[in-house]
């Protein structure tokens, strides 16, 4: 029995010396067919009225779940941050849950977490030199007191560095327990494993994720 | 010798175990004592369960680079 840590490649592109796909990228472009079709559907179907029934329901109540908890956690300076986090929200989401479907989850690659992580990063600073200005910023660095400095810098390496190490971990714990029990219990056990492994811990990481990136940058604004 | 650094390597999740455990316990200890609060005490509770959590996934990480690369 193998158990695959690294991806494996699926195909190779033939331009710039052969440029290798991995199966993790591959699931991530399902993703986002899913996300893009959903949006199309949901645009060319759902007449917008007063009183929504139907599809409009479930759309207005996901985008309230999502806008209610990037509020809560930015309070009055969320406005330019909230497409970012439902983005990175709906993302997440589908991504994680996507061992549902057979699949290897896209955040089992460390890449894209880490890709993700530093993104986060960069909207930390972006913020911070919005609501503080260049100096401002600068000036963050020796608060609270001067000795503080090397480990303020510090910060900004260790922080990314868990936040992808955690997502990461998380979800490919979840596959490689998945994968195990599936070569010894075929049948009966498996799924009820995995509406905990993929369903119940997909959305719980999804949520400390952007809860994490939240609070660094609600740390940074204020 | 490999299997056997990397399954030790994993034992750093006996102390996320104590972790995650004492913060939960204490948890539901306050939400108990003040039910008005449970929004801001379970908002306390997940940054303290994601930052005890890390020290396993550490160990989870550093089991899988001496798997990757001590064969």
């Amino acid at each position: 029995m193998e158990i695959e840590i690294t991806a494996k490649t699926v195909f190779t592109i033939p331009i710039f010396g052969g440029i290798p796909v991995t199966q993790t990228v591959v699931s991530m472009w399902i993703v986002m067919g899913i996300l893009i079709a959903a949006a199309i559907i949901i645009r060319l179907t759902v007449k917008w009225e007063i009183v929504p029934h139907g599809l409009q329901n479930a759309v207005e109540t996901l985008w309230e779940i999502i806008y209610n908890f990037i509020k809560e956690n930015l309070g009055s300076k969320a406005g330019p941050f909230v497409p970012y986090f439902t983005t990175i929200a709906l993302f997440l989401g589908v991504a994680n849950m996507l061992g549902l479907l057979g699949f290897r989850p896209p955040t089992s690659d460390i890449t894209l977490t880490a890709t993700l992580a530093i993104m986060s990063m960069v909207i930390v600073i972006i913020g911070a030199i919005k609501y503080k200005g260049f100096k401002g910023w600068l000036h963050s660095f020796t608060e609270p007191i001067g000795v503080m400095l090397p480990f303020n810098i510090m910060d900004y390496f260790i922080r990314p560095l868990s936040l992808a190490a955690r997502l990461f971990g998380n979800i490919l714990a979840s596959m490689v327990i998945m994968d195990l029990v599936f070569s010894f219990v075929p049948i009966g056990l498996p799924p009820i494993l995995s509406l905990y492994f993929d369903l119940f811990d997909g959305i719980i990481q999804t949520v400390i994720f952007l809860f994490l990136s939240m609070i660094y940058l609600s740390e940074a604004i204020e | 010798m490999t299997a056997i650094g990397a399954a030790i390597a994993t034992l750093t999740g006996i102390g996320a175990g104590i972790g995650i455990g004492l913060a939960t316990g204490k948890a539901v200890d306050a939400v108990a004592r003040q039910p008005e609060a449970a929004n801001a005490i379970f908002r306390n509770l997940l940054i303290g369960a994601a930052l005890s959590e890390a020290t396993a996934i550490y160990g989870l990480l550093s089991s899988i680079l001496i798997l990757i690369l001590g064969k």
